[in-house]
């Protein structure tokens, strides 16, 4: 990589056709920010939507006009630190494609007057200073008691699209790192954002503050788990690109205990960011306390992220120990799905419930990680892909179900919602099949797939136990259905807020979706199968 | 000189950055605790770089510095919003996030 | 045209979409939106009908597939649409007769609240049928057949205030899905044995399973075609469903969904080739229903449960057919698609009567109704002439010719099906001469009477939107069987699907003998109809004392008695008894299992105490853990 011989020095070749969705996204994230100085304050919203909307159909476009003559093999770029091949596309285009639709829930100002979003708290003067620690807080912004408003009274926070756009940025350079370096780096630049807006929401400020420290404190420390795994690898193999740790696991004789430490931290980080248990312990309060709509964007594509980077390491770098590490895995994916399962059966909070759904899923995903052949790979990133659409949608109906306090999400709240709003219980119904993986929905299509890719492998005991799983699961995924269509209204409930046009598109493509991958998987399942990683 | 020792240092050092984050109640000096973590790597990286005679571990320790001011911006940023709104830095008070 | 034919089921399927994603908002206009798809689907069946004749008979038969739907492993369930022949004929009748029933709903149903989801349903009906009959394997046949299912019990449960109609949907719930477990093994068999579902896989392969599994697979199939057709066994819901709005009775009890059992064999015809056994108990069955249903309708006095019968057993004429073999297929299409026109008639007919007499059904308190309703009248009466069979029109050719291939069969089977068959012709003509006397001429017997509400009954015919419908089905009960036989049009057009027509055995009588006896048999059926039911009053009142003949037949010949001794009995028994393991064994342990899980997770979730530094303690602990677990497993 750097030679010692610093006088050649040479520019390394850059495939910018290749690289153009990301240039794209991170070029428009850099953009926002100085929109955000100089652009007058009531314009800034619809200047930041409309430049992160068009910079996200750019490189979806730059994405669609470069796949179809890509080289089957995929390419290497940035001195081989970047691998763009099939699943790296593949997992592109299902990032751009989610966070396009996550965007638009970020960007609706509707439900929530003047957006769910504002950065300081502080500025409740003595309101805050004595009041009581609360979870329900008051509205917290000046417009209330008449104090001059403070930023993002009237509008919202805009500095979110910008966040939004680098995150995605990371995400999209993560899934497709070819060295553990880079991987660090793009961790670290999709974390950093998520940490920042979850901290955003407009109501529940504690809540939501408490959230981003919260994932802040313990995303830091799974970086070091990461950080420190790379620089053992860097011991063992002398080098931290994926393909040289591969040779060196092959026949080194360096210490197989830095091969197999350094693999185990390294593993911790990724696990961290899929929220798998038993290093979950983050996701359910940071679900519950961030902003509804970050908690969609982050539940969609952190999992793709992170389940991408996860395959992407265990394919191309330590296939060749698989037989140390996959006993473990075994138990890591048992111990998130047993999580994930059993502990939503006592939530009382919807967006708590699919927090831990998301652990269930999380532990789903993990089997179809460690089957390490090409159905599995294909198989995987199709349950990503179809695991976002579903749950963004279904925290987009989370954040209409509203009472005077903000979102009810409460389950008593919810008590016959369907009599008041029969089609938007009937979609989240819809969308809590999909999640418990009921045939007709994109759900069941992902955990066939998965399951019979592990099967094949071998790995039946883990599939039965995974089916055991999801039945347990789905008993609080139909609590919710009887609670919404069999329980008396309770007084003072909650209602369905009209959704602006942004949440209805949310809702209404992650419902297609998940419907059109239930009924015709095979366009989705012939791409995320058409082809392997570059080396 | 034994370039291992510096391992065992760094080793220890992760240590006690692990063993500090799980027993200071302080929302700052916990994540001055996570810094001497990754500070603690940067010796690693730093001496595996020694030992394989290249210059890449050195020149990773100095992303892992770029990143790790970045992460103290943002941190000390949460931190700062947080502290203001409850007057405490206490990481034990916020726990109203639950079960 | 063919690549573009799922269109043909996707406009109804998109109407029933609409209507029921829409809600009130379609209240105005969604019947008639309901009425154009279905049209529209008819003009598409049309077209493409006109398509297929264009070309050799050789090419009649095509594909559009249309997508893969579950593509892993050795599993390939395609969706695609089979376009020959038989699909097509039958996707004209069901939009034809269809188009013409949703018409006639419009007046029907035009007061009812809820007609907005009765047209939804009716739709959906009408796009699963679709499903059913164009599917181009056994898979998409059971997509299909559950989706009729599902939209018969809708229907039947209509007006499901009325606990005998939430009832009768149950029961036709329940007895269907005995006839579904059926075709559902089968299809796992054909997997099984042959390894594809696809009509052409399983067709090309059933030669090479053996001899006993072809039968099994054989006498599954007939067991689903039993259930939807309501065949012996399983007849009895079929009456039942009369609660359903008639021209649901009209469409799907009498001429389309009924007869998806007379389909399944008639396509299923490869297998039934290799199996004659498989093929005698078709002709059996066939043979029995078209007895038992011919002599229950002698003795109802409900209208439309006599109709109901007289298609129990005028379907056992076309299982009897198709079990004939390849020289019978043809023919229980052709009688299945005259049946279709004049059975659908004679419901509208009947629902026109019942329209003008305040919903009333026992035909004990009609009478003398031709002055009245004289549309309904001479529409209805040339329907009773079709189904009994009146020389020249449809029924005749196509009844008189299964009695005369039941015949054909040669030694016993020819002369105890052959009999069976006449027999069951005269007392179809004792039956609807029956039921023409009591409703359409005598005394005027409703003068006399209210209705259970103390109303008067003032008959009057029913307006155009409902006679043009009856009139429509009326020209294709008088014409369609002539049509159908002129220079064997139908048997030379279904040929590509049904195979070359092949004649049996000798006939143990010859073909001049059989008409001279069908129409004696008929005659008799007709002179004593009117001499014991026309000349004496007619009680309106049912008698009570009556012979043990009659008293059988009116308990539907024991066959709900049979059912609850044989079925029901021992299932409520055993499900006692497995309520009882289950409470105590099976119970105990989810409950248990329940329970423990509950608990579990409400003492678990007690661990995630919200302080940060426990969960980063969670997570220093599963790093140890697993570093622990991959050094030992590395190094130990």
């Amino acid at each position: 990589m750097f030679g010692a011989q610093v006088t050649a020095l040479s520019p390394p070749s850059v495939d910018y056709t290749a690289m153009l969705p990301v240039l794209i996204v991170l070029g428009a994230a850099a953009v926002g920010v100085l929109l955000e100085a100089f652009v007058p304050r009531h314009l800034r919203w619809s200047v930041q939507v409309t430049v992160s909307l068009v910079a996200l159909a750019g490189a979806g476009i730059a994405l669609g006009a470069y796949v179809p003559g890509a080289p089957a093999q995929g390419v290497t770029t940035m001195v081989d630190t970047l691998a763009i091949d099939a699943p790296a596309l593949f997992l592109w285009g299902t990032l751009l494609a989610l966070s396009f639709v996550a965007l638009l829930f970020i960007a609706e100002r509707t439900v929530e007057p003047g957006g769910a979003f504002v950065s300081q708290a502080a500025l409740r003067g003595a309101a805050g200073a004595g009041g009581s620690v609360s979870t329900r807080e008051p509205e917290t912004t000046g417009g209330r008691d008449g104090a001059a408003p403070a930023d993002g009274a009237r509008g919202m926070q805009t500095e979110i699209f910008p966040l939004t756009l680098f995150a995605l940025g990371g995400m999209m350079t993560f899934v497709a790192a070819n060295d553990l370096l880079t991987m660090f780096i793009a961790l670290e630049v999709l974390s950093l954002p998520l940490y920042l807006m979850c901290g955003l929401a407009r109501r529940r400020r504690l809540l939501s503050q408490e959230s981003a420290v919260k994932y802040f404190l313990l995303g830091a420390f799974a970086s070091a788990f990461f950080l420190y795994g790379l620089a053992l690898l860097y011991g063992y193999a002398g080098s931290v690109r994926l393909g040289d740790i591969a040779t060196a696991a092959a026949g080194s004789d360096r210490s197989d205990t830095l091969l197999f430490a350094g693999f185990g931290l390294l593993v911790v980080g990724l696990l961290f960011k899929g929220s798998v248990g038993p290093f979950h312990a983050w996701t359910p309060d940071v679900y519950q306390g961030a902003p509804t709509s970050v908690t969609g964007f982050m539940a969609a594509c952190t999992k793709v992220a992170a389940f991408g980077a996860m395959l992407r390491v265990l394919y191309v770098g330590f296939e060749g120990v698989s037989w140390e590490w996959r006993g473990i895995l075994w138990a890591v994916a048992i111990v998130s799905m047993a999580v994930g399962a059993v502990l939503g059966l006592t939530q009382r909070d919807v967006k708590r419930m699919i927090a831990y759904s998301s652990i269930a899923h999380a532990g789903f995903l993990v089997i179809g990680v460690m089957t390490l052949s090409d159905s599995g790979l294909a198989a995987t990133m199709f349950y990503l892909l179809a695991y976002g659409f579903t749950t963004l949608a279904a925290f987009a109906v989370v954040s209409l179900v509203r009472d005077a306090d903000g979102e009810a999400t409460d389950l008593s709240s919810w008590a016959g919602l369907a009599k008041r709003s029969p089609l938007i219980a009937g979609v989240f119904t819809f969308l809590l099949l999909a999640l418990a993986g009921i045939p007709l929905t994109s759900g069941f299509v992902g955990k066939f797939v998965v399951f019979s890719a592990a099967l094949g492998e071998g790995l039946a005991p883990l599939v039965v136990l995974a089916l055991v799983f999801s039945a347990v699961a789905a008993f609080y995924y139909l609590r919710v259905v009887v609670v919404m269509y069999f329980s008396e209204p309770a007084a003072g409930g909650a209602s369905v807020t009209v959704p602006g046009a942004f949440t209805t598109v949310t809702i209404a493509a992650g419902t297609i979706v998940t419907l059109l991958l239930g009924i015709y998987p095979g366009f989705a399942l012939e791409w995320a199968g058409a082809g392997g990683f570059a080396f | 000189m034994t370039p291992e020792y510096y391992l065992l240092l760094s080793a220890l050092l992760f240590s006690i950055g692990a063993v500090g984050v799980l027993v200071r109640r302080n929302a700052i000096v916990v994540f001055m605790c996570i810094e001497l973590m990754l500070n603690s790597v940067n010796l690693s990286l730093v001496t595996f770089a020694r030992i394989e005679g290249t210059l890449d571990g050195q020149v990773m320790a100095f992303f892992v510095m770029v990143v790790a001011a970045a992460e103290v911006v943002v941190g000390l940023a949460i931190i700062m919003s947080i502290f203001r709104t409850r007057r405490s830095a206490s990481i034990d008070d916020t726990n109203l996030l639950k079960y | 045209m063919i690549a573009s034919s799922w269109l043909l089921v996707a406009l109804p399927a998109l109407g029933a979409l609409v209507l029921l994603a829409g809600g009130k908002r379609t209240d105005g206009w969604g019947h008639l939106l309901g009425c154009a798809t279905v049209i529209a689907s008819f003009a598409y069946a049309l077209a493409l009908f006109t398509t297929l004749l264009g070309r050799q008979a050789a090419d009649r038969s095509a594909e559009a597939h249309l997508f893969s739907w579950i593509p892993v492993g050795e599993l390939q369930v395609d969706i695609a649409l089979l376009i020959d022949p038989l699909s097509v004929t039958f996707a004209l009748l069901i939009t034809g007769v269809g188009a013409v029933i949703h018409v006639y709903s419009l007046g029907y149903m035009g007061d009812d609240p809820e007609r907005r989801k009765f047209f939804a349903y009716m739709n959906l009906f009408v796009a699963a049928m679709l499903v059913l009959v164009l599917g181009n394997g056994f898979v998409s046949l059971y997509l299909g057949w559950e989706g009729v299912g599902l939209a018969s019990y809708l229907l039947i449960g209509f007006w499901q205030y009325k606990p005998s109609a939430a009832t009768a949907a149950k029961k036709a719930f329940v007895m269907n899905r005995v006839g579904d477990i059926g075709l559902a093994v089968a299809i796992f068999l054909m997997w099984k044995h042959i390894g594809g579902t696809s009509y052409a896989e399983v067709f090309a392969g059933i030669g090479d399973v053996p001899t006993d599994v072809a039968l099994v697979i054989a006498l599954l199939l007939l067991l689903g075609a039993c259930g939807k057709s309501g065949q012996v066994p399983l007849q009895a819901w079929l009456p039942d469903a009369m609660e359903g709005p008639t021209p649901v009775s009209a469409l799907i009890h009498a001429a389309t969904m009924v007869t998806a059992g007379v389909y399944l064999i008639a396509r299923a015809n490869p297998i039934y080739n290799v199996t004659p056994t498989g093929q005698l108990v078709v002709t059996i069955i066939g043979a029995v229903t078209l007895l038992v249903g011919a002599i229950i309708g002698c003795a109802y006095d409900d209208i439309k449960k006599v109709l109901a019968y007289s298609t129990v057993s005028q379907i056992g004429y076309m299982m009897l057919a198709v079990g004939l073999g390849p020289f019978g297929y043809a023919l229980a299409i052709m009688h299945l698609l005259t049946h279709g026109f004049f059975k659908a008639g004679l419901f509208l007919g009947a629902g026109s009567v019942m329209h003008g007499m305040n919903d009333e059904v026992d035909m004990r308190k009609f009478g003398g109704l031709y002055r009245k309703m004289p549309i309904t009248f001479v529409t209805f009466g040339l329907g009773y002439l079709a189904l009994i069979g009146f020389p020249f029109l449809s029924g005749y050719y196509s009844k008189d010719a299964i009695i005369d291939a039941a015949f054909g069969q040669g030694g016993w089977q020819g002369w105890v099906f052959g009999g069976a068959a006449l027999l069951g012709a005269g007392i179809t003509a004792f039956y609807m001469t029956r039921l023409m006397v009591l409703t359409f001429f005598g005394k005027q017997r409703w003068a006399e009477l209210t209705d259970s509400e103390g109303r008067e009954f003032h008959p009057h015919e029913s307006g155009p939107v409902m006679t043009v419908p009856m009139m429509l089905l009326a020209v294709g009960s008088v014409g369609a069987g002539y049509f159908f036989v002129q220079g064997e049009r139908l048997v030379h057009w279904l040929t590509p699907s049904l195979g070359e027509l092949e004649h049996g055995a000798e006939p143990v009588l010859g073909h001049g003998t059989v008409v001279a006896a069908t129409m004696t048999a008929v005659a008799l059926g007709v002179v004593l109809a009117v001499l014991l039911v026309a000349r004496p009053e007619t009680p309106v009142e049912r008698p009570a004392r009556v012979s043990a003949v009659v008293q059988a037949a009116r308990a539907d010949l024991y066959g709900n008695a049979l059912n609850e001794a044989l079925f029901a009995r021992p299932g409520i028994w055993l499900s006692r008894a497995l309520v009882y393991v289950d409470n105590r064994g099976v119970d105990g342990v989810v409950n248990g299992l329940a329970a423990g899980l509950g608990g579990g997770s409400g003492r678990l979730r007690r661990l995630q105490t919200g302080f940060v530094r426990s969960y980063a303690l969670s997570m220093l602990a599963g790093a140890g853990v697993l570093l622990g677990l991959l050094l030992m497993v590395r190094f130990v």
